[in-house]
């Protein structure tokens, strides 16, 4: 199976992110608080900080890479970054100027700024400011009919993408002098000319709402999920963008992430990661769930001989994981048992290529999988 | 064939409701530092679904209305006599003035049907979701199943009391 480990954390997680070198992960067990686990020597997991300072639901963490910060935001309109001194963490108020909840968070790939979705219909795109010694927050205030469920950047450091609960996904330009540089965005056919907030193109694919959008890891593809149970892909996104349209049969997905140019993985109300795949051709379709189902779920209590072979049988190299004895009258979900709403990549520093990946959901579990023996999928990543 | 059509009419509504509650939290788009049921505020339309009307027959039916957050379910059970219609009233507004206990009931049943359950993220979040659908769907099974047994028992009790009454006059 492509579990290699489970841990609940608490009842219900609303969001999770991992510190640069994968051993400590914050997560939001929906409350007001931000909690730091460490993995210790024993494989424990041990609650080492909680991040006190938001008064309502956090909705959104991203912790840097490089820079080891973590930002979060929450429904309060708020908005902290959270910087590492000796042993605490140290809050920073970011003045985001929203009248409305905060709703999604990421940090840009330079890790000089970083973009919130928020409920009041606009997208706050924040940078450090040198001589102020605080962050800045500039808003993109104009074409978003509804509240803005994700953001994504491209790999340029320049174009965002978001989804909207409108059904629409956009792609603006957040050029910002002084931080960004003209030669920055040069390649992936960014426009050196375009100014902030500027719209680049406007999907109007989905008559749903929209969430999860992420690019590809060229940034080539764009990728984003309707609540009507269908994904979205978009290629060459420009002035003559290509568009592919995806339906599954099963709940809608909340979140997806690419793991090659060829592999997304979707997660959701189904409480089973989906792979899709694209064929040689660049034709997306839905490949299986990565979980394995109910009816297979209730037989792993068994040996592990007869679960290996048992996994065999069904498609898997590996099986048999930890199975927390479940109800037997479980309807949907192997591993997770509620809407799974948070995906995270799990890659090294300095390596491109994932395979390992976490995601978290409402029953408070956070799963790490690895596509590593998933011989059917070997080929596509 | 009757317990057969219940059976197709309560195997729709499921599915309904299984496709339906698919909820997340969502903050309120208009009001600051708010958190509501969508469903019953309707403020932003492009937050609501397209509502869903399953009808057995013209006296029963059930209309899911679903928005981002939270999702309603309201159902208009049968009433085929003045006094099933008497009994449906009380015990519904009786088991409605005790809307606490149920969690999911709503207090005062949607225009035109005669009960209601409203289902938020908050419920999704706490409880299995197959289970709150087992819920409902076993409250619709029992709720017709109770009418007519309290029916019976007042004709039962309206037959005695008659009897007892004109026993005096023979």
């Amino acid at each position: 199976m492509a579990a290699v480990s489970v841990h609940k954390f608490s009842d219900s997680i609303t969001c999770h992110a991992w510190s640069p070198d994968q051993s400590m992960i914050a997560l939001c067990p929906n409350n007001s608080e931000v909690h730091i686990y460490r993995l210790s020597e024993e494989e424990k997991w041990e609650r080492t900080h909680v991040l006190q300072k938001h008064d309502q639901i956090v909705s959104g963490i991203d912790w840097s890479s490089r820079s080891n910060k973590i930002v979060t935001v929450s429904h309060d309109r708020n908005s902290y970054v959270w910087n590492h001194e000796t042993t605490e963490w140290v809050p920073t108020l970011v003045i985001l100027r929203l009248n409305r909840a905060a709703l999604c968070v990421q940090w840009s790939p330079k890790e000089n700024k970083f973009a919130v979705g928020s409920g009041a219909k606009t997208v706050c795109v924040c940078y450090y400011e040198q001589e102020n010694n605080w962050w800045v927050s500039k808003l993109i205030r104009k074409r978003h009919d509804s509240s803005v469920t994700s953001v994504a950047w491209h790999p340029n450091n320049i174009f965002l993408a978001t989804t909207s609960t409108d059904g629409k996904c956009r792609v603006f330009s957040t050029f910002i002098k002084g931080v960004d540089t003209r030669d920055a965005g040069a390649g992936a056919g960014a426009p050196s000319d375009s100014k902030f907030g500027e719209q680049i193109i406007q999907l109007d694919l989905s008559f749903c709402w929209a969430f999860g959008v992420k690019w590809s890891p060229s940034g080539n593809t764009l990728a984003y999920v309707g609540h009507n149970s269908m994904i979205y892909f978009v290629d060459e996104v420009g002035p003559s963008p290509s568009a592919q349209t995806v339906a599954f049969r099963d709940l809608p997905l909340r979140d997806v992430l690419y793991i090659s140019e060829r592999v997304i993985i979707g997660v959701g109300f189904d409480c089973n990661p989906m792979v899709f795949v694209a064929d040689e051709r660049g034709l997306w379709g839905f490949l299986r769930f990565l979980g394995e189902r109910k009816a297979a779920a209730s037989s792993a209590k068994s040996g592990s001989q007869f679960s290996e072979a048992f996994g065999k049988f069904y498609g898997q190299s590996k099986y048999g994981i930890s199975n927390d004895s479940d109800q037997p009258s479980r309807l949907r979900g192997g591993i997770h048992e509620n809407c799974i709403n948070c995906i995270v990549a799990l890659s090294k520093l300095g390596d491109s290529t994932v395979t390992r990946f976490s995601t978290s959901g409402l029953d408070g579990r956070v799963v790490i999988w690895d596509l590593q023996n998933q011989e059917d999928l070997s080929e596509y990543l | 064939m009757a317990a057969n059509t219940l059976r197709l009419y309560l195997t729709c509504i499921r599915n309904t409701l299984e496709a339906a509650m698919c909820l997340q939290n969502f903050p309120c788009q208009e009001v600051e530092r708010h958190n509501k049921p969508e469903v019953e505020l309707k403020t932003s339309p492009e937050l609501l679904l397209n509502s869903v009307i399953i009808c057995r027959n013209e006296a029963e039916r059930c209309l899911i209305e679903t928005s981002i957050n939270s999702l309603r379910i309201s159902l208009k059970v049968k009433q085929a006599d003045e006094l099933e219609n008497i009994l449906t009233k009380k015990f519904l507004r009786f088991l409605s003035m005790r809307a606490e206990a149920f969690q999911v009931l709503r207090r005062k049943p949607v225009q035109g049907y005669d009960i209601s359950f409203l289902v938020t993220n908050y419920h999704c979040e706490e409880m299995q979701k197959h289970k709150l659908i087992d819920f409902i769907v076993q409250f619709m099974e029992d709720i017709d199943k109770e009418i007519s047994e309290l029916k019976l028992s007042v004709n039962t009790r309206g037959r005695l009391v008659a009897t007892e009454f004109l026993k005096q006059f023979i």
